[in-house]
C-alpha cells in the first residue's frame, strides 16, 4: 500500500480524533459531576457549527465573534437541559436508563428545533485560515487539521489548569470524588451539576465549530458524533478526560485506517466494533483501573 | 457435635490490610451460633467469605463436609446455605407474599413453558407455594401485611420478611447479618423469639450481631473476633468472662 | 460514584396484586379495543395506522419483558426485528418459502444471535449495557446497508407476499387487523402468565436486587439471558409481521428511529404493565395523525412528550390506571 496514503489517512485520523476526544471529555465532565451519561451531547456539537453558520450568514457577524456567540449559546442550552430535563429526574433519584432516555429525548427536541428554526440542508463553514495546505513530500497537511490539533491541545491544557488551580475547578473535582463529603464541606453540589452541563456543552460546541470546515453540519449530525465521543470516552476509561482525548485519537486513527483498508462503508462498523471490544474485554478502558 | 459449617484458616487481605486473619471455627448443625466483635473486627468480611460474595485469600469453607470455598452465592444457596443482608434487600415492587414465594425458587421448578401453559402440576405448585408462604409469614408475624408491597413496610417488618423469604429456601444453615440492627426493643424481642423458633425447628443459625443482649439471650455458641482474629469461642457465659474478650470490648 | 446498575429502579411498577378490582386497567383495555374496533369497522387510512401500531405493540411487548419485568436495558432490540424481518423477506422472495416457515426461520436466527450476543453483553451493567446494545443495533443496521447481495442495501426488498397459512391469506385491512389483534392479545395473555409464575418472580427478583436473588439460589445471568431471548424472539416476530404486512423492507425500518419510538411507547403505556405496550403503541401511532399537517413538529412532540412523561408520569398510562385500582381497593 502507498505509504503516503497511509500517512495522509493517519493525519486526518488524528485531527478528527481530536474532535472525538473533545466530545468525549464533555461526557466525562458531566459523568464525573453526577454519574449521568448525557446522551444529548451531540446536540451541543450540532449547535456549535450550526449557530456559527447562522450568525455568520444571516447576521453578518465576523467568524470569531460568531463562533464565540455559538459557544455561549451552547452553554445556555446546556444549562436549560440541566434545569428542565435532568434536574427533576435527578431530584427524584430516577433510574439510570430513565436518565438516558430523557437526555436522548432532549437531543431529539434540540435537533428538531434546529430543523424548524433553520432548515434541513447540510452546511459548511470556511476554513479558519484559507491558505494552501503544507506539502511534506507526497502528503498534504491542511491548516484546518493544524487548527483542530492546536485548539484541542490548548483546551486540554486550559481544562487541566481550571480543574487544578481554580476554586470552582477544585470544587468540581471534589464533587466527582465524593459528592456527599463535598456537600458537607459547603460545596454547592447542585450548582456544580449545572456548571458541568454548561462546560460540557461549550466543549461540544467547540468540537462542532472545529470540525464543520472539514466536514459539514446539519440538524441531525449530532448523534453519530456523540456516539464517537462516547466510544472515545470508553476507550480512555470513562470519566478520565485525558483518557477520552487519547481514546478519541485512537478511534480517529483506527477509523481512517478502516476506511483506507476496507472502504468508507466500514467506518461505523469499525468504530462500533471497537466499542464492543472494549466493553467486553476491557471495560475500564486504556487508562482505567477498576472504578 | 456434628458441624454443618466449617471455617478453616480463613484469611482475607485487602491490599496491605488483613481483614480476616486465620480464623477457624465450626458451626453446629443445631442451635444458634453467633459471631461478635467490636467495629472493624472483620465480621462482615468473614460473613461475605462464608456466603460467597467474596473469595478468601486463603483457607476453606466446608458445608456439610463439602468444600464450597470457591462457589458463588447461588451455588451455596442450592446446597442449603442462605443469607440475609445487613441493609435489607427485599424485592421492593413485590408484595410480602410474593417476596416469600421468590424464596421457593430452589425448591420448585418450571420455566417458560410451565408459565405459559400452566399444566396441572404447575398450578398445584403455585397453590402449595401460596400456602407455605402464608405459613412462613405467620411464623414471623406478618400475616396481616401479606398483600402489602414490601417497599411500604416499616423497617422492622422488612427484616422479618427477609428472614421469612430466606426460610422459604429451606436452608440447612441460615446466615443472618446483623438482624437486630435498626430494630426497637419490641421488634428485637420478636426477632429473638423467631430466631429461637427457627433453631428449634431444626435449622442451624449463624448470626453476626452487634446487639450483645440479643446474642447472650439466644446464642448457644459465641465466636469472638478482634482485629480479624478469633480471640475466643464458647458458651455466652464463658465468653462473657473471658479476659481477652473483656480487654477487646473495654480496652 | 459507581456505575449504578440498572437494577434498582424505584419506579418500576410492581406485579398486579390479586384480589383487587381493575376498573382502571379495564378502561385502558376498553379504550384500546375501541380504537381497534373503529379501525376494523371503518377501515381505510385508520386501518393502516392501527396495523402499524399493533406491529409496534408486538415489538414493545418483547422490550417490556426485558426492561419492565427484568429491569435491564436494551437499545438494540431493533437488531432482532431486523433479523426476523430480513429472514422472512429473503426466504419468501428469493427462495419462495411460505410466510410461516420463513417466520420460524427468522425466529431461530434471532434466538441464535441473541444467545451469542447475550453472553458477553448481559454481563455489563448500567451505561455499558445501554451502549453495547445500542452498538449492536447500529451494527445490524450497517450490515443491512452493506450486505447488498442479500439485503439489496438501501434499495430494500420489495414484493414480499402477505401473511398467510395455506390457502388463507391476510390481504384485506380487516384480515390483517384481525390477525395482528389476535397476536397482540395472545402476547398480553402470555406476559400476564409469565408475571405470575416462578419464571416471572425470578425476573422480578433480578430486577429488585441481583445480590438478594443470588442469595436465594437464582442464577442471575441465566435469567437475564432467558429474558433477553424472550424479548429477541418477540422482536423477531414483529419484524416478520412488518415485512409481510407492508410487503417491503429496507434498513431504515430498523434504524435508531424504531428504538426511540418503541421506548416512547413502552414509557407512555407503562413499563412492566400488561396493557402498556398496546395502549402506548396505539397512542403514539395515532397522535401524529391528530396533528397531521404539522409533520415538522412530530418528532419535536415525541421528544417533549417523552420528557414530560418521564418527569411527571414515570409509570405511564397503564401504570397510573393500575395505581388508581390499588388505591381504590386499599
Amino acid at each position: 500500500m502507498d505509504l503516503n496514503l497511509v500517512l495522509q489517512s493517519l493525519i486526518s485520523g488524528i485531527s478528527i480524533g481530536c474532535v472525538y476526544g473533545l466530545i468525549g471529555i464533555g461526557f466525562c465532565v458531566i459523568y464525573n459531576a453526577s454519574g449521568i451519561v448525557n446522551f444529548a451531547q451531540g446536540a451541543f456539537v450540532m449547535i456549535g457549527g450550526m449557530a456559527t453558520y447562522v450568525l455568520m450568514t444571516d447576521y453578518n457577524l465576523p467568524y470569531a465573534v460568531a463562533a464565540i456567540c455559538a459557544i455561549l449559546l451552547a452553554g445556555i442550552v446546556g444549562a436549560v437541559v440541566e434545569r428542565l430535563v435532568v434536574r427533576p429526574l435527578w431530584d427524584r433519584n430516577a433510574a439510570m436508563f430513565v436518565m438516558i432516555l430523557a437526555t436522548l429525548a432532549a437531543q431529539i427536541v434540540i435537533e428538531r428545533l434546529a430543523y424548524i428554526l433553520v432548515d434541513d440542508q447540510p452546511k459548511t463553514l470556511p476554513p479558519f485560515t484559507d491558505i494552501a495546505p503544507i506539502r511534506l513530500g507526497g502528503i498534504a497537511v491542511n491548516y484546518q487539521s493544524l487548527w483542530i490539533v492546536g485548539c484541542s491541545v490548548l483546551i486540554i491544557l486550559a481544562l487541566n489548569s481550571f480543574f487544578r488551580s481554580t476554586r470552582t475547578g477544585k470544587a468540581m473535582r471534589a464533587v466527582s470524588i465524593n459528592a456527599e463529603a463535598a456537600a458537607l464541606q459547603g460545596i454547592p453540589v447542585s450548582r456544580m451539576l449545572t456548571l458541568a452541563f454548561v462546560l460540557s456543552a461549550m466543549l461540544g460546541a467547540v468540537a462542532g465549530i472545529l470540525l464543520t470546515p472539514t466536514q459539514y453540519t446539519a440538524f441531525n449530525m449530532g448523534v453519530p458524533f456523540a456516539i464517537s465521543g462516547f466510544i472515545a470516552a470508553i476507550i480512555g476509561g470513562f470519566g478520565k478526560p485525558l483518557g477520552a482525548f487519547i481514546g478519541g485519537i485512537a478511534l480517529g486513527v483506527i477509523q481512517s485506517m478502516a476506511i483506507l483498508g476496507l472502504g468508507a462503508g466500514f467506518k461505523n462498523v469499525a468504530a462500533l466494533s471497537l466499542l464492543l471490544l472494549f466493553l467486553f474485554f476491557r471495560p475500564s478502558g486504556l487508562l482505567g483501573s477498576t472504578r | 457435635m456434628t458441624a454443618i459449617l466449617e471455617v478453616t484458616k480463613a484469611t482475607r487481605r485487602f491490599g496491605g490490610l488483613v481483614a480476616v486473619n486465620d480464623v477457624s471455627f465450626k458451626v453446629s448443625s443445631t442451635g444458634v451460633t453467633a459471631v461478635i466483635g467490636p467495629n472493624g473486627a472483620g465480621k462482615t468480611t468473614l460473613f461475605n467469605i462464608i456466603s460467597g460474595s467474596i473469595p478468601p485469600s486463603e483457607g476453606a469453607i466446608l458445608l456439610a463436609g463439602e468444600d464450597v470455598t470457591a462457589l458463588k452465592p447461588e451455588a451455596k444457596a442450592a446446597r442449603g446455605l442462605v443469607r440475609t443482608f445487613q441493609l435489607v434487600k427485599l424485592f421492593q415492587d413485590l408484595t410480602a407474599t410474593e417476596n416469600v414465594k421468590v424464596g421457593f425458587h430452589l425448591k420448585s421448578r418450571g420455566g417458560l413453558l410451565a408459565a405459559l401453559f400452566q399444566p396441572a402440576w404447575a398450578k398445584q405448585a403455585e397453590r402449595d407455594a401460596e400456602e407455605k408462604a402464608a405459613a412462613l409469614l405467620d411464623l414471623v408475624g406478618l400475616s396481616k401485611v401479606a398483600r402489602t408491597s414490601a417497599s411500604v413496610l416499616p423497617y422492622g417488618q422488612q427484616r422479618l420478611l427477609e428472614i421469612a423469604r430466606a426460610l422459604a429456601a429451606e436452608p440447612r444453615i441460615l446466615l443472618l447479618d446483623e438482624p437486630a440492627a435498626g430494630l426497637n426493643a419490641e421488634e428485637s424481642e420478636r426477632l429473638a423469639k423467631t430466631i429461637r423458633r427457627i433453631a428449634a425447628d431444626g435449622t442451624a443459625v449463624l448470626l453476626i450481631e452487634h446487639d450483645m443482649k440479643l446474642v447472650m439471650d439466644i446464642a448457644d455458641e459465641v465466636v469472638v473476633l478482634d482485629y480479624g482474629r478469633k480471640i475466643a469461642q464458647g458458651t455466652p457465659e464463658a465468653v462473657k468472662k473471658d479476659p481477652a474478650v473483656l480487654a477487646a470490648y473495654l480496652g | 460514584m459507581t456505575n449504578s446498575p440498572s437494577t434498582t429502579s424505584p419506579e418500576a411498577p410492581g406485579l398486579a396484586r390479586p384480589h383487587t378490582r381493575h376498573f382502571g386497567s379495564a378502561a385502558v383495555w376498553a379504550l384500546s379495543a375501541a380504537i381497534i374496533g373503529y379501525a376494523l369497522v371503518f377501515g381505510g387510512y385508520m386501518a393502516t395506522i392501527v396495523a402499524f401500531a399493533l406491529i409496534y405493540a408486538v415489538f414493545v411487548s418483547g422490550l417490556n419483558v426485558f426492561m419492565g419485568l427484568t429491569a435491564q436495558v436494551s437499545f438494540g432490540q431493533s437488531a432482532f426485528a431486523a433479523i426476523g424481518g430480513y429472514t422472512s423477506a429473503v426466504l419468501t422472495t428469493t427462495y419462495e418459502w411460505a410466510p410461516l416457515p420463513g417466520m420460524v426461520a427468522g425466529l431461530v436466527f434471532a434466538l441464535v444471535a441473541a444467545f451469542l450476543i447475550g453472553f458477553p453483553t448481559l454481563r455489563l451493567k448500567g451505561h455499558y449495557l445501554a451502549m453495547a446494545t445500542l452498538a449492536i443495533g447500529l451494527i445490524t443496521y450497517e450490515i443491512a446497508v452493506e450486505w447488498e447481495s442479500v439485503t439489496q442495501g438501501y434499495l430494500g426488498i420489495s414484493g414480499i407476499p402477505p401473511l398467510g397459512i395455506g390457502p388463507f391469506e391476510a390481504v384485506s385491512d380487516r384480515a390483517i387487523l384481525s390477525v395482528l389483534s389476535v397476536i397482540v392479545v395472545i402476547l398480553a395473555f402470555a406476559v400476564t402468565r409469565i408475571r405470575r409464575s416462578r419464571l416471572g418472580r425470578a425476573f422480578s427478583a433480578v430486577a429488585g436486587s441481583e445480590e438478594a436473588a443470588g442469595a436465594l439460589g437464582i442464577n442471575v445471568s441465566r435469567y437475564k439471558l432467558v429474558s433477553f431471548l424472550i424479548a429477541a424472539a418477540i422482536a423477531s416476530l414483529s419484524g416478520s409481521l412488518f415485512v409481510h404486512v407492508v410487503g417491503y423492507v429496507s434498513p431504515e425500518v430498523f434504524g435508531l428511529h424504531m428504538v426511540i419510538l418503541a421506548f416512547t411507547m413502552v414509557y407512555i403505556g407503562g413499563l412492566g404493565t400488561v396493557a402498556g405496550p398496546l395502549i402506548g403503541a396505539l397512542i403514539i401511532s395515532i397522535l401524529p395523525e391528530v396533528f397531521r399537517g404539522m409533520k415538522d413538529y412530530q418528532d419535536l412532540a415525541y421528544g417533549v412528550t417523552m420528557i414530560l412523561i418521564l418527569i411527571y408520569a414515570p409509570k405511564g398510562i397503564a401504570g397510573v390506571a393500575g395505581a388508581l385500582d390499588a388505591r381504590r381497593s386499599a
